[in-house]
């Protein structure tokens, strides 16, 4: 419009507020209690193969962007099993890393990728998946869609189908993927179960979660969630729930979330992020935050993908 | 607001609103409507009380891979996803509509899904689009099994609010849904938005064609349809009262009565274009020299009351007469 | 209103007697749906003498919307697409009388949270858009009385006003088995209660039905020997004995549609014309059915028994 309107309402045009965003955001590492029993041995040797990736993406963000801004974090596992404390852990992640030269600018928790500062993550992405359509699917009926899960393509037909054409005996049908290329790699992800009314998210969803906050595609009512706190010094906190969702502890670091995401994992991980891939292929993130990403790679003059997935990138090294 | 959604090169918008009355006793006061309305926890109901309380939900995708009906039989197939969304007028009556930005033509082969995701409500057919065809075929009647039906979706979504358990489903009177269909081709270049047809078809269905320029939001086409379709559902329910009523004949105290309803709750509602982009107002204007809308409307009204009148006299007259 | 209309017992004069009902409240003025969840005999639309809809329709029926195949069942209008001579002209003053036919080849079906979730959505908007809404079950405990019983106990039909008719035929197997199928252990009551209804709230919504009365002081009954005679007015004072006994007695009963000749040769509406013009039916039968009619929201007629 070519007049600006005299009367609004806020209420009416509800704004959506943009976050800082780096080149790419690179995890160093994701901390479970088992890698935690292998004591600080097992964590310097964890830093010490990510350290040449993690000097590689660093280069590769030099190609692309004059005066690249790339921020690194760590992911600590206080969802699945609680182990230790802040106070103990913190202080001993910092210095492995830097032992091995490298720089830990944000620490994150995964609980907080379920429920950041009271605000349901996990769910809110839970409904913004939508269901990849099988081609004929015309909208006359809903997605067949298993609650509690996703998958990349059509599942074997179930019971009722089978129940429905008894007459004739249907002969076994495989599930078939999506788009596949002639042969499926069929793939079906739990997004959570519940036990006793309790549920509890998969590590896929989780992980999925994290990502897009790590691309600052997230948002409550047109708020930021997961944004970063200072805590730039010890003492840490001796319970996790004392910590914010994410600490920043780098005070000169490039912003936490990014263009662009890269991830250093062992190869053990492959099969998770096969899964948060699919998921991610079927979320659809708040459209203002893709417009505000969109328009500000733009407006540096850099490519960036429509397609979520495509932004990030991994590292497997060798190693369970 | 930008162009037609992010589509490369759109073609044409299209859209269905199924238009009700909220079932619930009394109209549902604000607070309520954003619950009723809140279809995702992380968005807000976006809501204006002036000139008159109107509320619009988050939208909610489906995804879609099928073909688009055509006149003439031609077979166009699309992906892409239809983005559906709720709207409460004065608390009082809900609307849902579905509705997709059709981009043009695209390859023969279809992105993965997350390339349709980043471009909501938008569908992209795979090789050409013959548009007018597509056009005539999405507004002749209902759609063919493995045709996009965007009925379905709107009338799920509407199902899915009307369930909610805010409504006590003690509505005042009864009444019937409305379906109206539409579809925007481009307008010309330099030339201004026009309303081109507005026809009632058989089974309540009915079915708007317009032209539209690029820049103009599909958000902002669906708001004008949702309007057209709000004061059709009036006029049309109000017009079934009335005849319903047998206003004028011989039991003219029960007729009276039997309005009550429309006087409480339905009077107030006429408001064209209250939440109306201003570039598209002007397309009101049309269906007010032909047929009308405003008028019939007025003449009911006055008809209303002056039987309100009439019949206040006469209980006056009794009871005087009775002392 | 809802109004479920279940019978024990197939054969009892359900089906027929509720579509005059539904008949009856048009032409009165009301907006009127009859909806076939009588799965295994569909007759609605051969009462209403709908060509097109009988034994059900093809597809798009109430099957394939609750299995979810479609997004709303199939509609016809009875004043339109009905081929009987009288019914074709709508009187005026008459509300809409639209039937909801079952798909031919339905049949019973296993009741899952979405196809609960599909009829709650059915019944809702009926319920916006009619006065009354006819609700034909199958005979016995069906599945569709599970699925009926299931949805009024949600809170989401709470502000829906529900009623039943339970419908038998005047012997003493009916009476015993009528009995059965609201207050047996398996019966309407039992089942309401395990999903939730308040069982004195539920029973107040609970009306017999009988149907096919034969009366033995109206011909042809009246004109035969006298010993006869004596013979049948003893087994109707019996078996008002055993209705009250089993709690099927006048106190809870809506309605007694005599046995009419008419419908003995075939399903079809009790016309005016057929009572007054062409007399092939008769006047007690058709003032019974105008009675049923209008007590269905009577007041008076329900309630504490
Ligand atoms: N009042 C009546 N007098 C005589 N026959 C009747 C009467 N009501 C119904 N019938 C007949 O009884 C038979 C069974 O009726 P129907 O309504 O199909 O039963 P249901 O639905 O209980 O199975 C039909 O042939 C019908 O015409
Ligand atoms: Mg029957």
């Amino acid at each position: 419009m070519t007049d600006a309107a005299v009367y609004r309402e806020t209420t009416a045009q509800p704004r959506t507020q943009s976050v800082p965003l780096a080149h790419v955001s690179l995890e160093l590492g994701h901390l479970y209690m088992e890698d935690f029993e292998g004591g600080a041995d097992r964590l310097a040797e964890h830093f010490a193969r990510v350290r040449p990736w993690a000097d590689a993406v660093h280069a590769m963000a030099a190609v692309e962007a004059r005066r690249p801004r790339v921020s690194t974090c760590f992911l600590i596992d206080d969802y699945f099993t609680r182990f230790s404390t802040p106070a103990e852990l913190v202080p001993m992640v910092l210095a492995q890393a830097e032992k091995a030269g490298l720089t830990i600018d944000y620490l994150a928790r995964e609980s907080a990728c379920a429920v950041a500062d009271g605000t349901a993550v996990a769910e809110a992405v839970e409904s913004r998946l939508v269901d990849s359509p099988a081609p004929g699917s015309d909208g006359s009926r809903p997605p067949a869609r298993e609650t509690g899960w996703l998958a990349n393509g059509e599942r074997a037909p179930g019971l009722e189908t089978a129940l429905e054409a008894m007459a004739h005996v249907a002969p076994w049908q495989p599930p078939r993927e999506t788009g596949a290329r002639r042969h499926s790699v069929f793939l079906d992800v739990e997004l959570w179960d519940e036990k006793d009314g309790r549920r509890t998210w998969s590590c896929p969803f989780l992980a999925a979660v994290w990502q897009l906050a790590r691309l600052g595609l997230l948002r409550h009512l047109g708020e930021p969630v997961l944004s970063p706190r200072s805590w730039p010094e010890a003492p840490f906190p001796r319970d996790w729930d004392d910590l914010p969702p994410v600490i920043q502890l780098n005070p000169a670091a490039a912003p936490f979330a990014a263009y662009r995401t890269w991830s250093a994992l062992p190869t053990r991980f492959l099969p998770i992020e096969h899964a948060v891939r699919v998921l991610l292929d079927q979320i659809e993130a708040d459209p203002q935050a893709m417009r505000q990403a969109a328009d500000r790679a733009a407006g540096e003059g850099l490519p960036l993908p429509d397609e979520i997935p495509e932004r990030i990138s991994y590292v497997f090294y060798p190693g369970t | 607001m930008t162009a037609w959604g992010r589509a490369a090169d759109p073609v044409l918008i299209c859209g269905e609103v199924r238009t009700g009355l909220l079932q619930h006793s009394e109209s549902l006061p604000a607070r309520a409507v954003a619950d009723l309305l809140r279809l995702r926890p992380d968005e807000r109901v976006r809501i204006s009380e002036r000139p008159n309380g109107y509320a619009v939900s988050p939208e909610v995708l489906t995804g879609v891979d099928c073909r688009l009906p055509a006149a003439g039989g031609a077979r166009t197939r699309v992906v892409g996803t239809v983005a559906a969304r709720a709207v409460v007028t004065e608390g009082r009556m809900l609307q849902a509509t579905a509705s997709i930005v059709v981009a043009g033509p695209g390859p023969d082969v279809r992105h993965p899904w997350s390339h349709y995701l980043a471009r909501p409500g938008v569908v992209e057919p795979l090789g050409k689009l013959p548009e007018r065809a597509v056009a005539d075929g999405l507004l002749a009647g209902r759609a063919r099994p493995g045709e996009l039906d965007l009925g379905a979706v709107a009338e799920r979504l509407l199902a899915r609010v009307a369930r909610h358990r805010a409504l006590d489903q003690r509505a005042p009177f009864k009444s019937r849904r409305t379906r109206l269909r539409w579809v925007a081709l481009r307008a010309l270049d330099g030339e201004g938005p026009s309303l081109d047809s507005f026809t009632l078809a058989e089974d309540g269905l009915r079915t708007v064609e317009l032209r539209l320029p690029a820049r103009v939001s599909p958000a902002a086409a669906a708001a004008l349809c949702e309007d057209l379709a709000l004061h059709d559902w009036l006029l049309t329910t109000l017009v079934r009262m009335v005849e319903r009523s047998r206003l004028g004949s011989a039991d003219a105290p029960e007729a009276v009565l039997s309005l009550r309803p429309a006087v409480d709750h339905l009077l107030h509602l006429w408001m064209p274009t209250a939440h109306v982009d201003r570039t598209l107002a002007p397309l009101w204007d049309v269906l007010e020299r032909e047929p009308g809308f405003t008028r019939q409307w007025q003449t009911l009204v006055q008809r209303i009351r002056d039987q309100l009148a009439l019949q206040a006299i006469t209980l006056r007259r009794d009871a005087l007469t009775a002392h | 209103m809802l109004v479920f209309a279940a019978s024990d017992k197939g054969g009892t004069g359900r089906s027929v007697t509720s579509a005059n009902v539904a008949f009856r409240r048009a032409l009165a003025g009301d907006d009127v749906a009859y909806v076939d969840f009588d799965f295994g005999s569909p007759t609605a639309a051969a009462v209403f003498d709908v060509p097109e809809a009988m034994g059900g329709v093809e597809s798009g029926g109430l099957h394939t919307y609750l299995r979810g195949k479609a997004a709303e069942p199939v509609r016809v209008d009875v004043w339109a697409e009905t081929e009987h001579e009288v019914l074709r002209d709508r009187p005026t003053g008459a509300g809409n009388l639209v039937l909801l036919p079952g798909d031919r080849s339905g049949g019973e079906f296993a009741v899952g949270k979405d196809v609960l979730r599909r009829c709650t959505d059915l019944f809702l908007r009926l319920n916006s858009e009619f006065d009354i809404v006819v609700v034909d079950l199958s005979a016995g405990r069906s599945f569709a009385m599970d699925m009926a019983l299931e949805v009024t106990s949600l809170p989401e039909l709470r502000g829906v006003g529900s009623r039943w008719l339970v419908y038998h035929r005047w012997t003493r197997q009916h009476v015993i088995a009528a009995s059965g199928l609201v207050f047996g252990s398996r019966g309407i009551l039992a089942g309401g209660v395990a999903r939730g209804h308040d069982e004195e709230d539920l029973a107040n919504r609970i009306r017999f039905v009988r149907a096919a009365v034969p009366d033995p002081e109206a011909a042809p009954w009246a004109m035969v020997p006298p010993a006869q005679s004596a013979w049948m007015r003893k087994c109707d004072q019996d078996l008002n004995e055993l209705a009250a006994q089993r709690n099927v007695g006048y106190t809870r009963m809506l309605g007694s549609i005599p046995l009419e000749p008419v419908l003995q040769w075939r399903e079809q509406l009790i016309t005016d014309e057929d009572v007054l013009s062409s007399r092939v039916a008769n006047m007690e039968t058709l003032q019974a059915l105008k009675d049923l009619a209008q007590a269905l929201d009577d007041d008076e007629a329900w309630g504490p028994a």
